[in-house]
């Protein structure tokens, strides 16, 4: 970090250094001017239609921005999380499953584009029905498998990691925060050179690296993966669905990192956490399910399930049509996003209070 | 004191009353409110308000469903269309086959949707007088989606963990296990009072649970809870006697019992073929759509799930409970507990 | 509370069983608890009350307790070392918390891991865990109906302990609400409550006061008097030398010794023994007109004409006109006359000598340098 700060001057954005955080308040300013740009710019590669070397130019400027994290005074603490969830080796049980779901995708995607080149202009018979080329009937299976590099699949991956992201949270969050409050450690903490906000983006972005680590890193070398197999047109042509995955990305990382937070402050320590996130994301998934479908409820009911809505939310991101999203009937998606945004603001909200209430005793 | 009195009233304590006394103070302790006691009593006030309100709007029942969802008649309103048919046949005068076709449509909708079609209640049960077919969907529609869905997949395995592995883990938690492995008390015998002291709050909870929730849900409810009772007994018992195993045995008990009831259960029991056998809730099911089977309760894909007949379920819940329990009581006795110092 | 006893180990006076007084024809203060009999057949009156037997005991691949063979009858012994040496897991298999990987514990005769071993031991742990919900008497109460004693008999020894230990009037109040002292003197009154043969205390002197140290060491002293045989392990070395002279020496998982303090220290006689020497620096004039001389003469001669002394330290004195010299020094008897000698040939003004390592803590640092 840097310790030769300048003296700030209010009431101009250009002389901050976000990243750097001079004064207490800087860290928040930091935040909103990078969510700002952030928004900016996937607002820009969302709605651009063809010009597609522009999309991937923000998307690259997209990613590289995130590269400012390393440098912000609240990276230290992030670094400090990242390594307490990597070392229980309780967690690598279910790491071990999220890079097998990986290692599926990746070997899969291979396989089938491997298979496509094995057969020549040969045709074969297929039972009693007839001869059909098989390069045919193994693009046809692939397509059933979706191993084809379309938003289906990246739907699938997201699906499963999705889920694996949650349960690790669900037992790491105490860990992350719980663990600073009910063990004095957050004073710790803040008796250091170190604001309140810093803290708090510091562990947020802790849970938004290892969401995206195990989330969106992974699907955008599933989708580099399938343009170097396929045809470097991909890229060009598919740029709208990396983009897809990017917000898919940003959905989860956003959501889980609010919802995981505050959870932790609340509850802190680790079964009321699971038992938290479990009538969250499982309870509630019944429920709505049950009023939804067995029921019969109106649709919005679906909006107590918040791992439904940020699913849904997601593969709208991805493109996928309203027909193949599953569940269904879903509510109306602006409705979705309002549920999710207002449940995000109530969050950081409570975290902000939360985070004030702490008293540094010296 | 009077030493001379009280040397003369000296006792031996007896291992039967030490027994004795553990059952009652572990069962007074089992009773302390902890944030996870808490939670479970949330969960169950909240499934009593959303019963609650479906009773009170009368929603239990298909009457109201409409196909397509939303927009069209209700499955009534079908039933009045129908009853026009032979009015607006009558003007056509169709040929026998096509009379024989409208009778067997009239026949058959008349079947499944008129309100004078009484369901065949089994003879040897006293279920109190159900009413039509229609009625009788509130029972089907209240098993998939209550009993089933949320209960048996969610509730049971909640409430019986957050008792279960609080009975020793909690103990082992905050080193208190050491007063108990201090005393004179066979170590066997301490698992066991440690059972018995947990078996009222479990069945206590889940079965009086189950019960405030189908007497909430009306009719349909009471009739579940009439069906169902043996299957939630007999799996809190087994899942009571699981739980209590993974408290003594693993040092963060609720957390495995989590995953075990969240991911194994569901995970094994969706698993086509036999893998499923192995988890409790795939007898609990196989019991309760024996009991039910005559109210049309079935798995969603019978031939996938493969259900057990009820006797084999009963006696696999009641054998794998007091396996779990002996396996319990001889790895207690010979475990030695690091953390407790 | 009983007076404190002048002798610091009464009950090293009759170490075996078969001497023992029969309890029950002792004189008791009020409030004591009444003793059972113990059932000790002839052939268990000869068996020592805890043996045990090249007890080894691995965590992992860490040695916890390596071939300890340790035989205690009646009275007091001390258990004394560093963090880490052992004591904790020599309890805890004493009490039949921890299980030997090797070897055997027993008392009189019963392996120490049954339930009917526990009847004769009485262990006062160092945790600091209770039923926090609890007040202390229900606590006690809570144990004594564990012991398997009836509701009355709980009572009335619950009644009996506490105010054994002093807290009759202080124990309606919830556990979590105690203090430290008082948190300890519950513990010490459910290892009471059977009357046990054996009693095993970890550190149960730390977090009291020193009025409340003065109570219980004489309680301890009064239960080896009636023929109780006490383990106490202790950091607070001076305090255990209050209490017995008796001390077991663990370092490294071993027992290093197991004998009185005095003892030990013989047997370490070619160990080097530190000596402190304070003189004054400007002492006035003698009558014979010389002057007092200086502490670095003094560490010069005794190095080059006192064969026995290794070493000589000229240490920073608190006094400046205080000159402070630490001599090691080997066969203490012989070094003593030289140094006497040379002091009053040489004149030189000794204010202060002090031997460093006569306490238990400097055999206890000899013997874990070994």
């Amino acid at each position: 970090m840097s310790e030769s700060v300048e003296p700030i001057q209010h009431g101009s954005l250009l002389h901050y250094r976000p990243w750097q955080g001079q004064l207490e308040d800087d860290s928040r300013w930091g935040v909103f001017l990078f969510v700002g740009v952030q928004t900016v710019l996937f607002t820009v590669m969302a709605t651009i239609s063809d010009l597609h070397w522009l999309r991937l130019a923000c998307i690259l400027l997209f990613v590289a921005l995130w590269g400012l994290v390393v440098r912000s005074r609240a990276w230290p603490i992030t670094r400090v999380a990242l390594l307490m969830v990597f070392r229980r080796k309780l967690f690598w049980v279910i790491y071990t499953l999220a890079v097998l779901v990986f290692l599926l995708f990746f070997f899969g995607q291979y396989l089938m584009s491997w298979a496509l080149t094995q057969f020549g202009e040969t045709e074969v018979r297929v039972g009693g029905m007839g001869r059909a080329n098989p390069k045919f009937l193994v693009d046809l299976f692939r397509d059933q498998l979706k191993m084809n590099g379309s938003a289906e699949m990246f739907r699938n991956f997201f699906w499963y990691e999705g889920y694996t992201v949650m349960v690790i949270l669900a037992l790491a969050g105490s860990i992350l925060v719980g663990n600073d409050i009910r063990f004095g450690s957050l004073a710790f903490y803040l008796s250091k050179p170190i604001s309140r906000w810093d803290y708090l983006i510091g562990k947020g972005l802790a849970v938004a690296v290892f969401v995206n680590l195990i989330t969106t890193i992974p699907a955008v070398l599933l989708f580099v993966q399938f343009g170097m197999l396929e045809d470097w047109n991909y890229f060009l042509e598919q740029s709208r669905l990396l983009v897809g995955i990017l917000g898919y990305g940003l959905i989860l990382t956003v959501t889980l990192s609010l919802v995981l937070l505050a959870t932790a402050v609340w509850v802190r320590k680790t079964v009321p956490l699971i038992m938290t996130w479990t009538t969250l994301f499982l309870f509630c998934r019944l429920l709505s399910e049950a009023l939804v479908n067995n029921l019969q409820f109106d649709p919005r009911w679906r909006l107590l399930d918040l791992w439904n809505s940020t699913m849904y939310l997601g593969h709208l991101c991805l493109g996928i049509q309203e027909t193949q999203i599953r569940p269904w009937p879903q509510p109306a998606w602006e409705e979705t996003a309002l549920v999710l945004g207002g449940v995000c603001c109530l969050c950081l909200s409570y975290l902000i209070l939360r985070i004030r209430g702490v008293e540094i005793v010296t | 004191m009077a030493t001379t009195a009280a040397t003369s009233s000296v006792q031996e304590g007896s291992t039967l009353s030490a027994f004795l006394a553990l059952i009652w103070i572990s069962w007074k302790r089992q009773a302390r409110a902890r944030q996870m006691v808490w939670i479970a009593l949330g969960l169950l006030v909240f499934s009593l308000v959303a019963v609650y309100l479906q009773t009170a709007r009368d929603r239990w029942g298909m009457h109201h469903w409409r196909w397509p969802r939303g927009r069209d008649p209700k499955a009534l309103t079908y039933l009045e269309a129908v009853n026009r048919l032979p009015l607006v046949l009558a003007v056509v005068q169709p040929n026998a086959p096509g009379q024989a076709v409208q009778h067997a449509v009239f026949g058959a909708t008349r079947t499944i949707l008129s309100p004078e079609a009484r369901v065949s209640l089994p003879s040897t049960t006293d279920q109190p007088r159900y009413g039509d077919r229609l009625a009788c969907s509130a029972f089907q529609v209240f098993s998939q989606a209550v009993v089933f869905s949320i209960f048996l997949t969610f509730l049971l395995p909640l409430w019986s963990l957050s008792f279960g592995t609080e009975a020793l883990g909690g103990d082992r938690e905050n080193q208190s296990l050491l007063w108990l492995l201090s005393r004179p008390i066979p170590r066997p015998l301490i698992y066991l009072a440690k059972f018995l002291a947990l078996l009222p709050w479990c069945i206590g909870f889940n079965l009086g649970g189950f019960a405030l929730i189908c007497l909430m849900a009306g009719t349909p409810g009471r009739l579940a809870l009439q069906l169902y009772w043996p299957a939630v007994a007999l799996a809190t018992l087994t899942f009571a006697a699981l739980f209590l195993l993974i408290g003594a045995y693993f040092r963060r008990p609720a957390v495995i019992a989590i995953v075990y009831s969240f991911c194994l259960e569901v995970v094994l029991g969706n698993m086509p073929g036999y893998p499923k056998r192995v988890s409790v809730g795939f007898y609990a099911r196989s019991l309760m759509y024996e009991r039910a089977e005559d109210f049309g309760i079935q798995p969603d894909r019978p031939s996938v799930f493969l259900p057990v007949d009820g006797q084999t379920a009963s006696l696999v819940l009641i054998g794998a409970a007091l396996l779990l329990v002996g396996l319990g009581m001889w790895m207690f006795s010979r475990t030695q507990y690091h953390e407790v110092e | 509370m009983p007076e404190l006893l002048d002798s610091a180990d009464p009950g090293r006076r009759d170490r075996h069983l078969g001497q023992m007084q029969n309890p029950s024809e002792m004189p008791k203060a009020e409030g004591e608890v009444p003793h059972a009999e113990l059932p000790l057949s002839r052939e268990r009156k000869d068996q020592p009350l805890l043996l045990c037997q090249r007890v080894s005991k691995w965590y992992g691949p860490v040695l916890g307790v390596n071939q300890v063979t340790l035989e205690l009858r009646s009275g007091i012994t001390g258990l004394v070392g560093a963090n880490g040496a052992g004591k904790s897991t020599l309890m805890r298999l004493i009490t039949g918390h921890l299980r030997p990987d090797l070897g055997q514990v027993s008392i009189f005769g019963i392996d120490a891991w049954s339930a009917q071993a526990k009847r004769l031991v009485g262990y006062c742990p160092d945790v600091d865990a209770f039923y926090e919900e609890m007040s202390g008497w229900q606590f006690v109460e809570a144990m004594a109906r564990l012991c398997g004693y009836s509701r009355t008999e709980s009572r009335r020894r619950t009644e009996a302990v506490l105010h054994r230990v002093g807290m009759a009037n202080r124990s309606d109040r919830r556990i979590r609400g105690y203090s430290k002292g008082m948190r300890q003197r519950i513990k010490l009154a459910q290892a009471l409550l059977h009357d046990p043969a054996l009693l095993v205390l970890d550190e149960p002197l730390s977090g009291i006061d020193p009025v409340g140290r003065a109570e219980l060491v004489a309680l301890f002293l009064e239960l080896a008097e009636q023929g109780k045989c006490l383990l106490v392990s202790s950091h607070e070395l001076e305090e255990l030398e209050k209490l017995t002279d008796h001390v077991a020496i663990m370092a490294r998982g071993r027992i290093a010794a197991v004998d009185t303090v005095a003892r030990i220290r013989d047997r370490l006689a070619d160990h080097p023994l530190t000596v402190r020497i304070d003189l004054r620096k400007n002492g006035g004039p003698l009558a014979n007109g010389q002057s007092y001389r200086h502490h670095r003469d003094l560490a010069a001669q005794l190095l080059a004409e006192v064969p026995e002394v290794c070493g000589v330290e000229i240490v920073d004195s608190p006094h400046p006109l205080v000159g402070r010299l630490l001599v090691r020094a080997r066969q203490a008897e012989r070094f003593f006359v030289e140094l006497n000698r040379l002091v009053l040939d040489e004149c030189y003004e000794v204010i202060h000598l002090e031997t460093l390592d006569s306490s238990t803590q400097a055999v206890l640092g000899y013997l874990l340098r070994k």
